[in-house]
């Protein structure tokens, strides 16, 4: 049996307790934990020691305004830490993490990940409009695992469970909260604060019905959604409403590069060619390059896209993006069967076979005479 | 139905070796390629981003064609595996927005290949006749 801890308790109180427990280890500098800032009404992560800023912190938070992988990103970049970070991360979250560990812009090994049977979030601008509501009914919708009207993602998310993490923290259909050592660095740590004990551990078929549910839902997304932007006339209608505030793009955890190419000078040409443009194409739409951009986009980083769903929340006029990027993600990982933060491979896009995709060339049989 | 007006713009990705080297061969036997191809010059087909094929398909070029050295034979040892990757990504997503893969052709031709050069030049151009203009050619785009 693995080994771990068992706490009594509602989730949140359990992982606070777990992160002061943690805590007790010298060699860990601090956590980040997600904490409500009471003026504004929102949630961030804070970076503490302190025992104060644990009890006031919300580990499972109603809403995601920033992804966590941005945060470790932002932290390690230029370097490892130099004694390890408690991280409480979604599993999505973590998956955009260790995609960004793939190409150097987070230090992974500087973590000490907690990740949790993730419910989904509530979008932001629900989370704005009914924030007392929704505070209030919360803890309930928690313990019960049934969020109402969270992002449209997170329904058909079926990778919700933290077991990529050091530590899985389960609580899903259960009566108690595990936590459960996933790796050698997790297990040392336990056995360290001579808290370890064997734990159970829950079986597939204690969550098989929010898995069945979740599969239900990705298939009538990826069918239905699909169906309203298969044509060009249908994609640009989508489109339409884009203000090309490129909001999702810089909410995205995955999107790596550190200049992009749509900020580049290669966009910014003579003001000629903007009028040769309309000509060719009985007008242009100003700004212009808004299907580029999204395209654009989808070719650089639609295999990492971890399905977050942080583009559609960032979005102001409310164009699916979070839905595009996670249908066309569906159908660019199936052609080489990998699954971003979950496939320990580097990504497709640095890697190659000598002999491969054959179909997408186009063969030629016979000369012309 | 095929429009005989139509004479569809294609651009022409060539890799600066296999590519280039194969409309030089075609020169030198004095074939012919139609006058729809706009050939453009790419260090590597690996050096080629999606985003210029893109480009190319937004801005209304009825096709793109790209070819570089045979695998196994790049200057540059893998960038013609990378771009054989890149390219079936894109591929996909168009087909997911019906704009249509097929109108990216990947095929490779060797310096020597002059006729193997003509002959896609011709045998894209018919293809795309047949598959009638861009229908990203409008402005809202």
């Amino acid at each position: 049996m693995p080994l771990g801890l068992v706490y009594k308790d509602d989730v949140q109180v359990a992982l606070k307790g777990f992160l002061v427990e943690l805590m007790r280890d010298k060699r860990i500098q601090g956590v980040l934990v997600p904490s409500r800032m009471e003026k504004e009404g929102t949630y961030t992560y804070i970076l503490t020691k302190e025992r104060e800023g644990i009890e006031k912190s919300t580990p499972i938070a109603p809403i995601m305004p920033i992804q966590g992988a941005r945060v470790l990103s932002k932290l390690t970049i230029k370097g490892a830490l130099s004694r390890p970070v408690v991280a409480i991360l979604r599993p999505c979250e973590l998956r955009a993490a260790k995609e960004l560990a793939k190409i150097n812009q987070v230090h992974l090994e500087s973590f000490l990940t907690v990740s949790f049977d993730c419910p989904g979030v509530y979008p932001l601008k629900n989370y704005r409009d009914e924030m007392e509501e929704i505070e209030k009914r919360f803890p309930e919708e928690l313990k019960s695992f049934s969020l109402k009207n969270t992002r449209p993602l997170c329904k058909s998310c079926i990778y919700f469970t933290g077991d990529i993490a050091d530590f899985e923290v389960q609580f899903a259909n259960q009566k108690e909260v595990m936590i459960i050592a996933r790796t050698e660095k997790a297990i040392s740590i336990l056995k360290e604060l001579g808290k370890a004990q064997e734990v159970r551990g829950r079986s597939e078929e204690d969550i098989s019905n929010i898995m069945e549910n979740r599969k239900v839902n990705k298939d009538n997304f990826l069918k239905t959604f699909g169906s309203q932007v298969d044509t060009p006339d249908k994609i640009l209608k989508v489109l339409s409403s884009c203000i090309n505030c490129r909001n999702c793009r810089s909410v995205c955890p995955v999107c790596y590069c550190r200049e992009c190419f749509f900020d580049s000078d290669a966009l910014k040409t003579s003001p000629h060619l903007y009028i040769e443009r309309a000509e060719r194409k009985g007008g242009l739409r100003f700004l212009p390059d808004t299907l580029l951009f999204h395209l654009g986009r989808m070719n650089h980083m639609s295999l990492s896209c971890v399905s977050c769903g942080m583009c559609e929340d960032a979005c102001p006029n409310m164009v699916p993006v979070g839905r595009l990027f996670s249908l066309v993600s569906e159908r660019t990982r199936s052609i080489f069967g990998y699954v971003p933060g979950i496939s320990v491979e580097p990504s497709p896009l640095l890697e190659y076979k000598t002999e491969e995709l054959k179909e997408y060339e186009v063969p030629y049989h016979t000369a012309r005479d | 139905m095929q429009d005989d007006s139509f004479e569809p713009k294609i651009f022409y990705a060539l890799c600066a070796w296999c590519g280039s080297g194969g409309t030089e061969t075609a020169g030198a036997f004095r074939l012919k390629y139609p006058e729809n191809i706009r050939p453009f010059r790419v260090n590597c087909t690996g050096a080629l981003d999606p985003v210029y094929i893109l480009r190319a398909l937004v801005e209304g070029a009825d096709g793109v064609c790209i070819s570089g050295c045979h695998p196994g034979d790049c200057h540059y040892d893998i960038g013609n595996f990378r771009a054989r990757r890149r390219i079936a990504i894109m591929k996909e997503i168009l087909n997911v927005f019906g704009i249509d893969g097929d109108r990216v052709w990947l095929r490779w031709v060797a310096h020597g290949e002059g006729k193997k050069l003509a002959d896609t030049a011709y045998e894209f151009t018919e293809f795309i006749k047949k598959k009638g203009p861009n229908p990203l050619k409008r402005w809202d785009t």
